[in-house]
């Protein structure tokens, strides 16, 4: 030991601390992967065997050259990166904040709130990762991921996340009580989902719907995987760049906002 | 800071306190949790903050402890702003929080090594001290028990190996006894001890009067955010009273003149009523002489202080 000032041992750095607290949430997943993973590989085929290939017998149309399996299946990458990350987000989150003791444990530790926020949304951000990488091989063997540019999924499964993760944390930073979330749920997250253009082009709906549909993240979301998986050739064509770029500014953004949001709450209670 | 990095002998040759606390305060709304409490934790102390629930004990150990922000006043913990700079002072702090704070989703050995990992240890490193507080704090067999199959004995245990686990100079606990059994209290006070006889400067929490007088070096008794009194448990009572205490019932509260000693001696407090006085041998003579109900003669104690000063009981 040390005299009172001289420190005995340099403190960890700030990612030296977001480290160990991601760590610590890869170690809870991994006690329970397969449970975790199960549901992720089977969701998709569920949406694919009722709706893609249910429905798809009794649409005619083609979407750019693509069956309806075909169109809506990419989507499946955009809900399940965005459900994952829109879970951990919330009731997640506020489990490790109100009723386990989960972050007053880690903040008696070098870490401060801004890690906690920072590792939260990295681990959003990684679930999403995984998320898209297992459904991206569920698609691909079954045909409907047909371009290299599929390798790229994996990196948009991360900033579809972390645009999620950013918007739950900014509804936990308000959240009073967890039945709350519910609303969360059916007011935001699924409508978000139906406008996404992951079922049918957003173009055919009335009035300005459209243009506010398009601005959402989910529907950039939808359009990146689309682009990724089946390639530009089947993708609205004059601004399919754009759905990429947006999606990562989203991110970005909504992980700045959210992030701050959640911050300030877990401060406000210390 | 960086002139005592430079030159050690300087800081060694004039010790500065751990723990330098300046008229702290710290209000939650319209109310003062901490209404300006000053006080020093020397290096190799032990002090006990004793105080009934609400007296503002946990928040002032929070905020010295670099877990809460305070409103006002100067804190320094080694020489440090603990909420300013709380990366570096919580680093060389062990914490045992109120509730143990464990991680319920890992088990033990887990809760251990994710904490050795918070405090940057190497792998290796982590293994090595993990062991060794296990074997410390006797919870061989138990490494693979969640904290919520542990009992509270246990809890406590663990969150204790966990705080020591990165070698900290400096050990704060919140009311590490509250709601322990008296074995596994004293099983804990004797862990606490050879702690502070190792030389660990501690700072406990606590609202048992025998925790503060059993481990404490010095104990500061808080009362409404405010500090009353401070010094060693024996010496608080012999300054504040005499040595032994009459107890019986209000109603039967004695003529100070027969027992021969200054009416302000003689004290009610709710349906009790305590005679001080340095000689026992005039109590006892007391007792005899008259029919009391029930009668009680004890040495004063930091109990007899607290309700003296704060007109109020520790209670439990």
């Amino acid at each position: 030991m040390g005299d009172a000032f001289g420190a005995v041992r340099e403190p960890p750095s700030a990612s030296r601390r977001v480290a160990a607290i991601w760590r610590r949430h890869a170690k809870v997943y991994g006690r329970s992967f397969w449970t975790n993973a199960t549901p992720a590989v089977l969701e998709p085929l569920f949406m694919l065997a009722s709706v893609g290939i249910g429905v798809g017998a009794h649409v005619a149309q083609t979407f750019n050259g693509l069956s309806y399996a075909a169109f809506m299946a990419p989507g499946i990458l955009a809900t399940a990166s965005m459900f994952t990350a829109a879970f951990e987000a919330t009731y997640g989150t506020y489990f490790r904040m109100k009723y386990q003791s989960t972050y007053e444990g880690i903040l008696a530790s070098p870490a401060t709130v801004r890690d906690v926020v920072i590792a939260e949304l990295l681990w959003c951000a990684s679930k999403g990762v995984l998320y898209a990488t297992i459904v991206g091989i569920v698609l691909a063997l079954m045909g409907y991921v047909t371009t290299p540019w599929a390798l790229l999924i994996p990196v948009f499964g991360f900033f579809n996340a972390l645009a999620t993760a950013g918007l739950g944390l900014l509804m936990t930073s308000r959240l009073k009580n967890i039945d709350s979330l519910q609303v969360f749920f059916t007011l935001v997250v699924n409508p978000m989902v139906l406008l996404s253009g992951f079922l049918f082009p957003v173009a055919q709906l009335p009035g300005p719907v459209p243009a506010f549909a398009m601005s959402l993240p989910m529907f950039h979301a939808v359009e990146t995987f689309r682009l990724l998986s089946v390639g530009p050739d089947h993708v609205s064509e004059t601004w399919f760049w754009a759905c990429p770029v947006a999606l990562v500014a989203w991110a970005f953004v909504l992980a700045f906002v959210g992030g701050r949001a959640f911050e300030r709450r877990v401060l406000s209670e210390r | 800071m960086i002139a005592d990095t430079l030159n050690p002998s300087l800081s060694r040759a004039a010790p500065d306190p751990v723990v330098d606390a300046d008229n702290v305060v710290r209000r939650y709304g319209a109310f003062t949790a901490v209404d300006g409490v000053t006080l020093r934790v020397e290096r190799g102390e032990c002090v006990a903050l004793l105080g009934p629930n609400g007296a503002g004990k946990t928040t002032l150990s929070r905020m010295i402890g670099a877990v809460a922000p305070r409103d006002g006043g100067g804190l320094r913990v080694f020489g440090l702003d603990p909420w300013a700079d709380q990366t570096r002072v919580k680093s060389r702090i062990g914490w045992v929080m109120q509730q143990d704070a464990l991680d319920e989703d890992l088990d033990a050995a887990e809760n251990l090594l994710v904490w050795a990992d918070l405090h940057g240890l190497t792998v290796e490193r982590a293994r090595a001290r993990s062991a060794e507080v296990v074997k410390l704090l006797g919870l061989d067999g138990r490494e693979g028990s969640r904290p919520a199959a542990l009992s509270g004995g246990y809890r406590r245990r663990l969150a204790i190996a966990r705080a020591l686990l990165a070698e900290p100079e400096f050990l704060i606990l919140d009311e590490p006894t509250t709601g322990l059994d008296s074995q596994v209290r004293h099983a804990l006070w004797d862990v606490l001890r050879r702690l502070r006889d190792g030389g660990l400067t501690i700072l406990v929490t606590t609202h048992y009067m025998e925790e503060a007088a059993r481990i404490a070096d010095r104990v500061v008794i808080l009362h409404q955010g405010k500090l009353v009194a401070e010094g060693a448990p024996g010496e608080l009572v012999r300054r504040h009273l005499r040595r032994y205490v009459l107890e019986v019932r209000a109603d039967e509260a004695p003529d100070p003149a027969r027992i021969g000693c200054p009416a302000s001696d003689v004290r009610r407090h709710g349906d009790r009523a305590l005679v001080f006085h340095d000689d026992e041998s005039v109590l006892r003579a007391a007792v005899s002489q008259c029919a009391f109900g029930t009668a009680i003669v004890r040495p004063s104690s930091l109990e007899d202080v607290f309700l003296d000063l704060t007109g109020s009981s520790l209670g439990g």
